[in-house]
């Protein structure tokens, strides 16, 4: 424990910086809102023009679970990705400011979790609660969450926040893990297009997992991605019933040991090729 | 307290062809030049000793720190710092070691000073009375508190250098770096910045490397030198021992109105080499065999100075020296 008390500054400072940006989040509100507004009238169209009508389900998805669905994942979206490990990591490389955490008893990596620990409790306190309370008015509204089963949804959603501090802690890991390619390459804007590319793309926050072809979408429920977005959600959706839950959770659980393995092999493979810009 | 054995260093750079052609061609085809930054340095430095580690630009004085450090892996040979090689045990070392580069600041940029150092004591896990007790002292020598709660980035040079060295010295490292600590300082920064290394050594038993390219700091803190050129050392031994080889070397530079003729002028002495460059004459001497009053008086009487500047021999002249006479020294070698 005391080991880990000297990261501690650092998931202050990264819970500091992340009000500094509070214009950036705000703009960030107002865009999102009309981009959530296009998914649901683009979910409108599709329902209304399938077989069965608006009533009907696609892929195991009814419009109302769709529009829940939508909705949800950008929330998730919003609280759990505030990570810039991989522009941290190009900045250090490229100002060589990366000495300065090489001469100090402290692990780079244990760094960038402290700081995307700290981003996510700021988030989550700060947006997090009103927002979940927010839309849990409305599920009940809509009459999506009978209130008969509330005791039920809060083991979901404590469920829900497992699932979300490792998701938020996969994003972390993959961020740092194409960070480190920086050190072989300058094409950071690059790598940082295709991580979000992929992340986008695999973890459903798109489109529900569910819509892919057969093949194709049991591979991604295996891969580390569906647990980023999409499984955090349909737990919180209460889609999955509890073995489900712990199954997700695991697959999580076991990519994160994996890619942080993977991380650290990478990182120190990486380390022996920094040459420090400017001397 | 640090063994380096045969260190070496080679940097590959990619060479890159010239124009839009070239850049393209670089696509396809990799080209490597070796660039031998440090090549085979060996040395022992014990525990409390202050050794200035110097030479000109790009010699690999930067480089070689980098990798006592732990900041770069070397290419081959290897560092022990108290018998740990630190780019392979990076967490344990650092809390043997402080790190000032002259040129970076270690510190967080937007934040007040005394934050700055709040982070390097839970980061070093110092107790609430050493952080107490270290920083009473370090403001002492340092005259730090006076800017204690201003944000990095507002302070000058010569303020930010002295908060930069009381952050090394949170945690009392066994081992202290210091790479070029007076770079673009004033006289009397540097002069407080000297001081305080000497207390800190005095009082903890620091060990001390420091590259500069200051002379005077070398003579006012330095036992011994060890002289890199061109990722080899030249020289490893005390000071005075190059002083002697060298003697007390100072230049006279005079300018002269245009009237005078300087190469009509009768020499002072054997011992005084001159050399002219359009209408400045430059004496340089030994001052501890050719007096230095008698010289000035010389160069107003024959030469009618108009101005003159006195400068001590600096570090790119020793190392001119030192190569020529190996040189020499190889030279007479071949002969025999």
């Amino acid at each position: 424990m005391r080991r880990l008390r000297k990261y501690k500054p650092f998931v202050r400072a990264s819970a500091i910086d992340m009000m500094a940006y509070r214009f950036n989040i705000i703009t960030w509100a107002i865009v999102t809102v009309f981009e959530v507004a296009c998914l649901i009238f683009l979910w409108l169209a599709v329902y209304q023009s399938s077989e069965g009508g608006i009533d009907s389900s696609i892929n195991g998805f009814t419009y109302k679970e769709m529009i829940v669905y939508v909705v949800l994942t950008t929330i998730f979206g919003f609280i759990t990705f505030n990570d810039d490990t991989l522009w941290f990591i190009n900045r250090d490389i490229r100002q060589g400011t990366i000495g300065n955490f090489l001469i100090k008893p402290i692990s780079y990596r244990g760094k960038f979790i402290a700081s995307n620990i700290g981003a996510f409790l700021m988030m989550s306190i700060v947006f997090g609660i009103p927002l979940y309370a927010a839309g849990l008015g409305v599920l009940i509204g809509i009459g999506y969450l009978p209130v008969a089963s509330v005791w039920d949804f809060i083991a979901h959603f404590a469920l829900f926040l497992v699932a979300s501090v490792l998701a938020c802690l996969l994003n972390g890991v993959i961020s740092y893990i194409f960070g480190i390619l920086c050190f072989y390459t300058s094409a950071a804007w690059g790598l940082n297009a295709l991580k979000t590319t992929v992340i986008s793309f695999l973890s459903g926050t798109l489109l529900p997992i569910a819509f892919f072809p057969n093949v194709f979408r049991e591979i991604v429920a295996y891969m580390p991605f569906a647990g980023m977005s999409q499984n955090p959600v349909l737990i919180l959706m209460m889609k999955y019933d509890y073995l489900e839950c712990c199954k997700v959770i695991l697959i999580s659980l076991a990519w994160l040991v994996l890619l942080e393995l993977f991380a650290k092999l990478l990182f120190s493979r990486a380390i022996k090729v920094v040459t420090v810009q400017g001397g | 307290m640090i063994e380096v054995q045969e260190l070496t260093k080679i940097f590959r750079k990619p060479v890159r062809g010239k124009g839009l052609i070239g850049m393209i061609a670089t696509l396809f085809s990799r080209k490597y030049t070796e660039i031998r930054a440090v090549d085979g340095v060996s040395f022992d430095i014990p525990e409390g000793e202050i050794v200035g580690y110097i030479g000109s630009n790009g010699a690999g004085k930067s480089t070689t720190i980098k990798m006592m450090c732990g900041i770069l892996t070397p290419t081959s040979g290897k560092v022990l710092i108290d018998g740990k090689e630190p780019y392979l045990k990076r967490r344990i070392v650092a809390k043997d070691i402080g790190v000032v580069f002259g040129q970076k600041t270690q510190l967080w940029w937007d934040i007040p000073l005394v934050e700055s150092f709040k982070v390097l004591k839970e980061v070093y896990q110092v107790s609430d009375s050493d952080y107490e007790e270290r920083i009473k002292f370090l403001s002492s020598v340092l005259g730090i508190d006076e800017f204690m709660s201003q944000p990095v980035r507002t302070l000058s040079l010569g303020q930010r250098m002295r908060a930069d060295l009381a952050a090394s010295m949170l945690h009392n490292p066994k081992i202290l770096f210091l790479d070029e600590p007076t770079i673009g300082m004033d006289v009397l920064v540097k002069d407080k910045i000297r001081t305080a290394i000497h207390a800190l050594n005095a009082k903890y038993h620091t060990t001390v490397v420091l590259t500069t390219h200051d002379m005077a700091d070398i003579e006012n803190l330095c036992s011994r030198i060890i002289m890199i050129e061109k990722g080899k050392i030249i020289y490893d031994g005390p000071l005075g021992d190059i002083k002697r080889r060298f003697g007390n070397i100072k230049t006279l530079t005079l300018t002269i109105p245009p009237n005078i003729d300087p190469n009509e002028v009768e020499p002072f002495s054997n011992d005084i080499i001159m050399s002219v460059d359009e209408d400045k004459v430059i004496l340089s001497f030994d001052a501890d065999k050719v007096n230095l009053e008698h010289v000035v008086q010389y160069a107003f009487s024959k030469y009618r100075a108009i101005d003159m500047k006195i400068a001590d021999i600096s570090i790119e002249d020793v190392v001119k020296k030192i190569l020529s006479q190996q040189e020499e020294e190889h030279a007479k070698a071949k002969k025999i």
